[in-house]
């Protein structure tokens, strides 16, 4: 009886902890653990390539030669700031468009939308491969025909050339998340009330008034979310650059997580590494918080 | 100018090598009974599992198509994974450095040898050796190996670690068909003024890319492995050393001493490498020693530098359109003379590997001729004289150009510090391909990074301002 | 009918480089290194055997399935109930613990994943699929939580009330009653779980070892100095692509929802 009630009390009044605790555990241990154990790594000298570096503690050395002595993490720190706009804001202004097109003048949108999305479903891995195959100087389909028509020099080749390495680089990843973008401000735009618009347009409003003065600040909330979840994984931009090139040619294309794989895999320099890790967690942290805020604001709009 | 003194092999080795074979082979045919016996000795290990790691290329693959003829003997398993270059050499790392004990036995390019032994990873091989119940009397490593290879890939600081895998250099590859073509002959002593050959000089190797550059018809003189990778630093070496450079003045791998990596004979090899640019696909500043494979392979380019063990996948007619229409030879000349480099990916035994005395015993069987043999004619770069000796392998269009390359092959560093030398220089010489920088520039950067790492031994021998 | 047109030519756009890496898997190798890209050819089936049975990719294949399905499974059956809890239950610091959930999914993991690494050899994991599906529910969970707080507080607090009266408990009020009703929230989110972790790249190249490595991870292990087999590595791509695109048709409907963090209904 006593046991009965016992069992009872727990799935009712315990569930809250008893349902909580499993993912709060798992995440603390897999995840809080390997983040603390990276900031103390980060302190110190730990290298698997040199000896006599296990992990002698450093104080702020690290830092110190991060924030002054690393010309490349900040040429790195650069490339992925103009990454992370570039692709950003023209995902944006692409990804706006096409949801209006699709809002205003297309009814079937269902197929279209499912088909759009298949850049971004495929894994990022493919996706470099894919665009590497097509740009390759010598059997490339895609070189062909920019050159075909004039766009490209027959002695160059995108990936190859240091000057258009990184906007080619970026033009892939538009190709990639556009789609995104397209979707979820298609879903903003569908959420929307009808009648403010129908009210509008019976009160002799024009189109371009409509947009700017009502559409425009109703979708903010989801517009900052797009842009924010875009820029936080563009800012984590690994595995299709990996593939295409490299970080390469030189270190035109070395965003910041290629360079932090590099300190890491190449160097096996895992102090510095972790402290460069560091870096990048913050910067990723700082825009989390701002996108938590821009989901709150969402949310409660 | 500091050399590094060349590998002498010559015809007394050869002769050597034949009769130290012949040895072998005797002995292996007419082996008295009592004496040591490969199933005696595996009798305690019997039923174990080897477990090793190495890169995803022919020879990695003629071992794995040869152990079942060591398991049927000892009833030893042997597990291979088999990895591309880079991911071979990180999962090592991965493994050493946790000491898992995943590996009984590991494949390694020789550069990461030093860094192995400073950090107490590895096991020296003479432990084995020493022991009569695995030592295998016939077989004595330094008679049957190429001495200068074993000390180069294999030793370091003065002890061995293992044997080489494979004994790898680069040498030239061009078109032989193309050369030898009357009407390219007529053409290019017209404009040039000299006989078509063989390119032997740096001169006329640039005058024979020129000649054959003919983007209309996406045909090229030569392609460069111009990718930020390690495959770039590799082919630089050739043009480095050729001209008279290197970059330390040391006359060992595993030494440290000072840089000349900016000297004026390595601006000059850094130059000419990069007049090769107009010569080479477009995309060259993309290719590492895949892509170059693939443009020959795919009759795109008339020359290049490439590796001794992927010259098989040139030759193979079911993957390239111009095999049989190949020539092989040393690199052309410049100051340096006849140079190549030693390379080479080593056995080694993990200092916490679980079953190193059957390792052991498995390197020592895959050492012995009949092995190698079998393992070079599948693709391989033995470092046993008696098997270059032997007729068949005569017969192999590209074995005079490895033996001679062989012959006169300069080593590079092994120290700790060496995998990060190479991605420094990797780095710098990238920029100075992009055009970012000049190449006294890249070179004197690459110079003060390796100052930096290596710190007193290793003082700039061409100062920085 | 200027929308039409310019729709076409963004699908075009959009669907022809992954129309282009289909045509080279079935392309011989002399078709696919062509000069003058070749839209007409004879397609050859070779290469698909070639590399996942000579090759020996088949277990690649395995691997992604069994990993990307153990993962969904993990991270639905610890991550639903979490989700209810956010959902229906008020304590202090629950935005706050939220938050934490939205960084888990937000960690680079290019930050985590040496020591990683270190955790998993140190307690002997880094040889089983162990380790690779704990990395990947790791942020996998934090999806599981967001979305389906958003499916559960969608569901009107009367059916609770309802439950409750009819004498369930909270859990059997969540067992019984809410798992139903959410079912096609549930769904959906297996669904985005299965393929995040099918497509992981990262966090596969380190953990796995050679036995449990994933089709991703296989991709770029085709690249040898052989020269590229471009056959080959498409036909990879291939099969590591198709099932995902069949479930994006399945799923596209909560896809919104999905990768906004429930902050948008589709």
């Amino acid at each position: 009886m006593i046991a009965g009630k016992l069992a009872s009390s727990i799935l009712d009044r315990g569930v809250g902890p008893l349902f909580l605790a499993p993912s709060v555990l798992l995440l603390v241990v897999l995840l809080l653990g390997p983040f603390v154990y990276m900031v103390v790594i980060s302190f110190t000298d730990l290298s698997y390539a040199l000896p006599d570096r296990d992990g002698n503690f450093l104080g702020f050395d690290n830092y110190r030669r991060l924030v002054r002595d690393d010309p490349v993490f900040w040429e790195s720190f650069r490339t992925t700031m103009i990454f992370v706009f570039g692709v950003v804001s023209t995902e944006f202004l692409l990804g706006f468009a096409l949801a209006l097109l699709l809002f205003h003048h297309i009814q079937r949108r269902r197929v279209i939308l499912t088909l759009l999305l298949i850049p971004m479903m495929i894994a990022p891995v493919a996706v470099g491969l894919m665009w590497k195959l097509m740009l390759h100087g010598e059997f490339g389909m895609l070189t062909y025909y920019l050159r075909a028509l004039g766009l490209l020099d027959p002695q160059t080749a995108l990936l190859g050339n240091h000057q258009l390495v990184l906007w080619t680089v970026m033009l892939v990843d538009v190709w990639e998340w556009t789609p995104f973008v397209t979707l979820v401000i298609l879903a903003g735009l569908l959420s929307l009330p009808r009648e403010p618009f129908e009210a509008a347009v019976m009160d002799g409003a024009r189109p371009w008034q409509i947009f700017r003065d009502m559409t425009l600040p109703l979708l903010r909330p989801i517009i900052a979310l797009v842009m924010l979840l875009r820029g936080i994984d563009a800012f984590k931009e690994f595995d299709k650059v990996f593939i295409l090139t490299g970080g390469g040619p030189g270190n035109t294309t070395e965003l910041l997580s290629i360079y932090t794989w590099r300190v890491n895999f190449r160097n096996w320099d895992l102090g510095y590494g972790a402290t460069n890790a560091f870096m990048v967690y913050l910067v990723v942290l700082i825009f989390c918080a701002v996108f938590y805020k821009a989901v709150y604001w969402s949310r409660s709009t | 100018m500091a050399h590094k003194t060349h590998f002498s092999m010559g015809t007394a080795g050869l002769r050597f090598g034949m009769a130290a074979g012949g040895f072998v082979l005797a002995l292996a045919i007419g082996s008295p009974a009592g004496a040591w016996s490969l199933e005696e000795a595996a009798k305690p290990y019997k039923g174990t599992t080897l477990r090793t790691i190495g890169e995803a290329l022919p020879p990695l693959e003629a071992m794995d198509k040869l152990k079942h003829k060591f398991e049927e003997r000892t009833g030893i398993k042997v597990i291979i994974e088999m990895y591309e270059h880079s991911e071979a050499v990180n999962k090592v790392m991965l493994d050493l450095n946790s000491r898992r004990g995943r590996y009984d036995f590991i494949l390694q390019p020789h550069r990461e040898l030093g860094r192995f032994v400073a950090n107490g990873h590895l096991t020296p091989i003479d432990r084995f050796m020493s022991d009569p119940k695995l030592r295998d009397p016939n077989f004595k490593p330094e008679e049957v190996l190429y001495q200068s290879l074993w000390k180069e890939i294999s030793w370091y600081g003065g002890k061995a670690y293992g044997f080489p895998f494979t004994a790898l250099t680069m040498y030239l590859w061009y078109r032989k068909d193309l050369i030898e073509d009357p009407k390219e002959q007529a053409g290019f002593k017209a404009k040039y003024g000299y006989d078509m050959q063989v390119p032997a000089t740096w001169d006329q190797y640039r005058d024979l890319a020129e000649w054959f550059t003919r983007p209309e018809q996406r045909f090229y003189g030569t392609a460069i492995q111009g990718k930020r990778h390690e495959a770039l630093w590799y082919e630089w070496l050739n043009f480095l050393y050729s001209f008279g450079g290197d970059m330390m003045e040391v006359s060992s791998g595993s030494e440290c001493g000072p840089i000349i990596v900016n000297s004026p004979e390595a601006v000059a090899s850094l130059d000419y490498y990069k007049s090769l640019i107009p010569f080479s696909p477009s995309d060259t500043l993309n290719y590492f020693w895949d892509d170059v494979m693939v443009a020959m392979q795919q009759g795109k380019t008339f020359q290049m530098i490439m590796w001794n063990d992927a010259t098989y996948a040139v030759e193979d007619p079911s993957q390239s359109t111009v095999s049989g229409k190949m020539g092989f030879d040393v690199i052309p000349q410049g100051k340096g003379g006849k140079v190549g480099q030693v390379e080479g990916w080593t056995y080694l035994i993990p200092a916490y590997a679980e079953d190193k005395e059957a390792a052991y015993l498995f390197i020592q069987w895959m050492m012995g001729f009949d092995q190698q043999l079998e393992q070079h004619q599948n693709g391989g770069a033995s470092s046993r004289p008696d098997v270059y000796a032997h007729p068949d392998v005569q017969k192999i269009t590209y074995s005079k150009a490895s033996m001679d390359t062989n012959a006169v092959s300069i080593a590079k560093p092994t120290i700790p510090e060496s995998p990060e030398i190479t991605e420094i220089l990797v780095l710098q010489l990238s920029n100075a391909l992009a055009g970012k920088k000049t190449s006294q520039q890249a070179l004197d950067d690459a110079a003060v990074a390796m100052g930096k790492l290596l710190g007193d031994c290793a003082p700039l021998k061409f100062p920085v301002n | 009918m200027a929308a039409l047109a310019l729709i076409v030519v963004v699908l075009v756009i959009t669907l022809t480089p992954y129309l282009w890496l289909v045509m080279t898997s079935f392309k011989t190798r002399l078709d696919a290194l062509a000069d003058v890209p070749i839209w007409l050819f004879t397609p050859t089936l070779e290469h698909y055997p070639k590399v996942f049975l000579d090759k020996d990719y088949l277990p690649l294949v395995l691997n992604s399935l069994i990993v990307a399905g153990s993962v969904t499974a993990l991270s639905l059956l610890i991550g639903v109930p979490g989700a209810y809890v956010f959902a229906r239950h008020d304590f202090p610091g629950k935005e706050d613990l939220f938050f934490f959930f939205l960084t888990t999914r937000m960690a680079p993991p290019i930050s985590v994943v040496v020591p990683m690494f270190l955790l998993f050899s140190y307690v002997g994991l880094i040889d089983s699929r162990i380790a690779l599906i704990l990395a990947h529910s790791t942020f996998n969970l934090s999806l599981v939580v967001w979305m389906m707080r958003g499916f559960f507080e969608d569901i009107p607090r009367e059916i609770d009330e309802a439950a409750q009266m009819d004498g369930h408990t909270r859990a059997g009020t969540f067992f019984w009653v809410l798992l139903p009703v959410a079912a096609p929230g549930i769904a959906a989110t297996a669904v985005l779980c299965f393929i995040l972790s099918w497509n992981e790249f990262l966090y596969a190249l380190i953990l796995a070892s050679f036995e449990s490595r994933t089709l991703t991870v296989g991709i770029p292990g085709l690249v040898t100095p052989h020269g590229t087999l471009w056959g080959q590595v498409a036909a990879v791509a291939v099969v590591a692509t198709l099932p995902i695109i069949a479930f994006t048709f399945l799923v596209q409907h909560h896809l919104v929802r999905g990768l906004t963090f429930g902050a948008i209904k589709g």
